[in-house]
């Protein structure tokens, strides 16, 4: 991904930087040397950067999982997905059976009861399992839970339970499905679960377990109130001080209360920071999510939403407090990411730029517009003049395009969303991610998809803004490194740069651009060290 | 008496931006008269006096008078769990909502396991209502909350010149709270917290067809002219209670009582908690409250 150099015999490594990049003639220039010849049948890339992920990614993998499609963990093994509520009920007894203290809830996560035919699975499957054991069976839109009667006896759910979600049969007894926060947090030790593995040392490896196996170097933690918890920065310290460790991580640190926030991010920023720990950006969340509903879309708002809604979606911060909070964090020198998935939220988001930047003129900042789901082409011009960066969520295009265009906003809409032609067009800086654990890590089906925008169902939606594989690729390396400001370190592969790489099975400008995503990873080198994907 | 034995009571304070939460919860923090534990999402917007506060640490805040006060900053599940390992245990706990929440999702943790949901009570800026109802951005918002209330604090009205279509506006989303006019957020705890509803005006009909007033002066009344007050009361004010200062005695807070006709004013035992001046709120069907009471204690 470097222009001046874009692909070479050999690279040469001194430590955790690269010497150089060329022939082996050329850089014997630089005296002895060993000759690596382990990758001479791979594809050495810049390690790929994803700079919009969750270390939940790592953490949901501390439990057994009951999704429909089959997902790889980040040890490696493949979870075949559970296709019949049998399977999902057979999964959980196994699991069930290993478990040896017979107190313990069992949490599992990922299912998807839209994919499975039939009865919708409640707590007398589940009793199936255990009518001893509490069980707490996470959805995958995160938004429900399943418990067994265990679970709610424990829990003191019954049929005079007035919490709003606690679905209740026709005899009005609860079924043991709990809707929304409010009613699975009354199942607290099942709903606290992935929180509390999330700042478990295995979560962390998990997850850069993870990005290894799709050679992924760099990987955003974004957004995250725990650094305020004690030991955890500690813990992300240990973990990434280890050589083993297989990644760089940002942790972002998520908006809160903006004072203490402030010197929390810049402490940490100018005293905290390892080779493979780094941090200066702070997350904000401006609206929902579009398949939700809750994104801030401007008129005509969503096209077919559920009856009910209230005619648009939900802001998580007050909009005329935004220019406030921005200007908080821009002055004291860090970068903001907000998550603006409708286009009125990047408005309001970029206003508040602007204005902050008419307070306190401060260049490059690289404040990032995150999601970026419906910014539009006039958005984009005005972002490149305010040097804002993008960083487009190209995944929805596949796992949610179809539903965008028959039920939230319409079919001219979604063929312009997440709109990367119109990005790189107008100048803008920007990435594309998956949100993992939202959809699974995988810079190669971000890229993947940015390049063929395919829906589920196979149909292109939008083909007017397919870009070209090596403007996705840049976008995965370069450009995710640009708005995590450590562009100067990740991102290319040339002398003085970390010596980050994917190591590939195949060259992805060779292979059909509908195959990207299928290219096998070998693993990764990170600081010159390689570590193998665990599929291998 | 709390009808819901051990539970801790919830009320969740919901409200627009600007429209004085804080201010409100800061007025309950100072004047409750039960153990209040409050959540906060904003921490360093707590102003209370510093010889009110026992101690505080970077998420809580405790007071002598035994409330506390602590943040939102690890969620709400977190928060809630702490509330109730407090000891001496709190008898309620307020939550402020963020200004963009809706306070009746909020409310749906109040039925957790020790809690039991009191109301919803949201603040709303009399000045600026309107006018943010019509906002494209937030009008759906605010109308969202005003909507979920089961009180509703209607505030700084003496800043508004514009009740009536206030009114107009607020009986139109939600015909069914119960309406409290304040100025600096200044509302009848009693209210508040559902208990003068309970004593007196439940048997009167739906809360949701009265409102309240709170009236305050600084000058002692004439004895003569708070009769002629009460004489000429509008008929179907059921209920007015409050601590006043007589020009006979200044110095002698009074408790004044007033339910249906009868009335009752005897001093006030505990003269160091009384504050200045006289301070009356007045509880009538929606509309009965002649806003020419206001000038009734000069």
């Amino acid at each position: 991904m470097n222009p001046a150099v874009p692909v070479a015999q050999a690279i040469a490594v001194q430590g955790d930087r690269i010497l150089g990049v060329g022939t082996v003639g050329d850089l014997a220039q630089w005296g002895d040397y060993e000759l690596d010849e382990q990758f001479k049948d791979h594809i050495l890339m810049p390690g790929f950067v994803e700079a919009h992920s969750h270390v939940m990614a790592g953490a949901v993998w501390e439990f057994p999982y009951v999704g429909f499609y089959d997902r790889p963990d980040p040890l490696g093994h493949t979870w075949l997905g559970c296709q019949t509520i049998a399977a999902v009920v057979d999964r959980l007894a196994e699991c069930e059976r290993e478990l040896k203290d017979p107190d313990q809830t069992l949490v599992a996560w990922g299912l998807d009861p839209i994919f499975l035919e039939g009865e919708r699975l409640v707590a007398k499957h589940l009793d199936q399992i255990s009518v001893t054991r509490p069980i707490f069976v996470f959805h995958a839109s995160g938004h429900l839970a399943t418990v067994n009667s265990a679970m709610m006896r424990r829990s003191g759910i019954d049929r005079y339970t007035p919490t709003p979600g606690v679905a209740k049969d026709f005899d009005g007894e609860p079924n043991g499905e709990l809707q929304e926060p409010a009613a699975m947090s009354l199942a607290q030790d099942g709903f606290s679960a992935i929180g509390v593995a999330m700042m478990s040392s295995n979560a962390k490896w998990n997850y850069a377990r993870e990005a290894r196996n799709c050679g992924v170097t760099t990987i955003a933690d974004l957004g995250t109130t725990r650094l305020t918890m004690e030991g955890q920065l500690e813990a992300w310290r240990e973990a990434t001080d280890d050589a083993n460790y297989p990644a760089r991580v940002v942790v972002a640190v998520g908006h809160f209360d903006s004072n203490s926030i402030v010197s929390l991010a810049v402490r940490l920023r100018d005293e905290e920071e390892t080779p493979k720990l780094r941090f200066g950006i702070v997350k904000l969340v401006l609206d929902g999510s579009i398949q939700g509903f809750t994104a801030r879309i401007s008129w005509p708002h969503y096209v077919n939403p559920p009856p009910g809604h209230p005619g648009n979606g939900l802001w998580l911060i007050p909009p005329e407090q935004l220019a406030d909070i921005v200007s908080g964090y821009h002055e004291a020198g860090l970068t903001v990411h907000c998550h603006c998935n409708g286009d009125e939220a990047t408005q309001v988001f970029i206003d508040a730029v602007e204005l902050a930047l008419q307070r306190h003129p401060r260049w490059d900042h690289r404040h990032t517009v995150q999601h970026s789901q419906m910014t539009t082409a006039a958005q984009y011009k005005k972002m490149a003049a305010l040097g804002i960066n993008a960083n487009i969520f190209s995944n929805h295009i596949f796992h949610w395009g179809d539903q965008h265009a028959a039920v939230t906003i319409g079919e001219e809409r979604a063929a312009r969303m997440d709109a990367c032609a119109t990005a790189e067009r107008e100048g803008v800086v920007f990435s594309v991610h998956s949100d993992a654990p939202i959809t699974p890590m995988s810079q190669l089906h971000t890229a993947w998809s940015a390049v063929n925008r395919l829906t589920a169902s196979g149909r292109v939606l939008g083909p007017e803004e397919r870009i070209s594989v090596a403007k996705a690729l840049e976008a995965c390396t370069l450009g995710a490194a640009h708005q995590l400001k450590l562009d100067h370190d990740i991102g290319s592969l040339e002398a003085g740069k970390l010596a980050d790489f994917a190591v590939l099975e195949e060259d992805p400008f060779e292979v059909s651009p509908a195959e990207l995503k299928n290219i096998a990873v070998w693993g990764t080198v990170v600081g010159g060290t390689p570590h193998v994907a665990s599929s291998k | 008496m709390k009808l819901s034995g051990d539970l801790i009571e919830v009320s969740v304070i919901g409200g627009y931006l600007g429209a004085g939460k804080t201010t409100l919860v800061n007025h309950i923090l100072r004047e409750a008269s039960e153990r209040v534990a409050v959540m906060v999402n904003d921490f360093g917007e707590i102003n209370i006096d510093e010889s009110l506060i026992d101690s505080s640490d970077e998420n809580t805040i405790s007071l002598t008078n035994g409330c506390i006060c602590c943040s939102l900053v690890d969620g709400f599940a977190t928060a809630l769990e702490s509330v109730v390992s407090f000891r001496p245990r709190p008898t309620r706990l307020v939550i402020e909502a963020s200004g963009v929440a809706d306070p009746g999702t909020i409310a749906a943790h109040g039925h957790g396991p020790g809690f039991a949901l009191d109301a919803v009570i949201v603040v709303a800026d009399a000045v600026r209502l309107i006018e943010q109802i019509a906002d494209p951005l937030v009008g759906q918002t605010v109308a969202g909350q005003i909507r979920a209330a089961d009180v509703i604090v209607l505030n700084k009205i003496d800043l508004c010149d514009t009740l009536t279509s206030v009114n107009a506006e607020l009986s139109e989303l939600n015909p069914k709270a119960l309406l409290i006019y304040t100025s600096e957020a200044k509302a009848d705890l009693d209210l508040l917290f559902g208990r003068e509803i309970l004593r007196t005006v439940s048997s009167a009909g739906h809360v949701g067809t009265f409102e309240s007033r709170t009236h305050e002066s600084t000058q002692p009344i004439l004895r003569e002219n708070l009769e002629a007050l009460i004489k000429n009361l509008p008929s179907d004010i059921q209920r007015v209670k409050g601590i006043i200062r007589l020009a006979e005695a200044p110095r002698i807070p009074m408790v004044f009582q007033l339910v249906g006709r009868s009335w009752d004013l005897r001093a006030l035992a505990d003269r160091e908690k009384s504050p200045e001046g006289n301070r009356l709120v007045v509880i009538g069907p929606k509309g009965s409250i002649p806003i020419a009471w206001d000038n009734f204690l000069r």
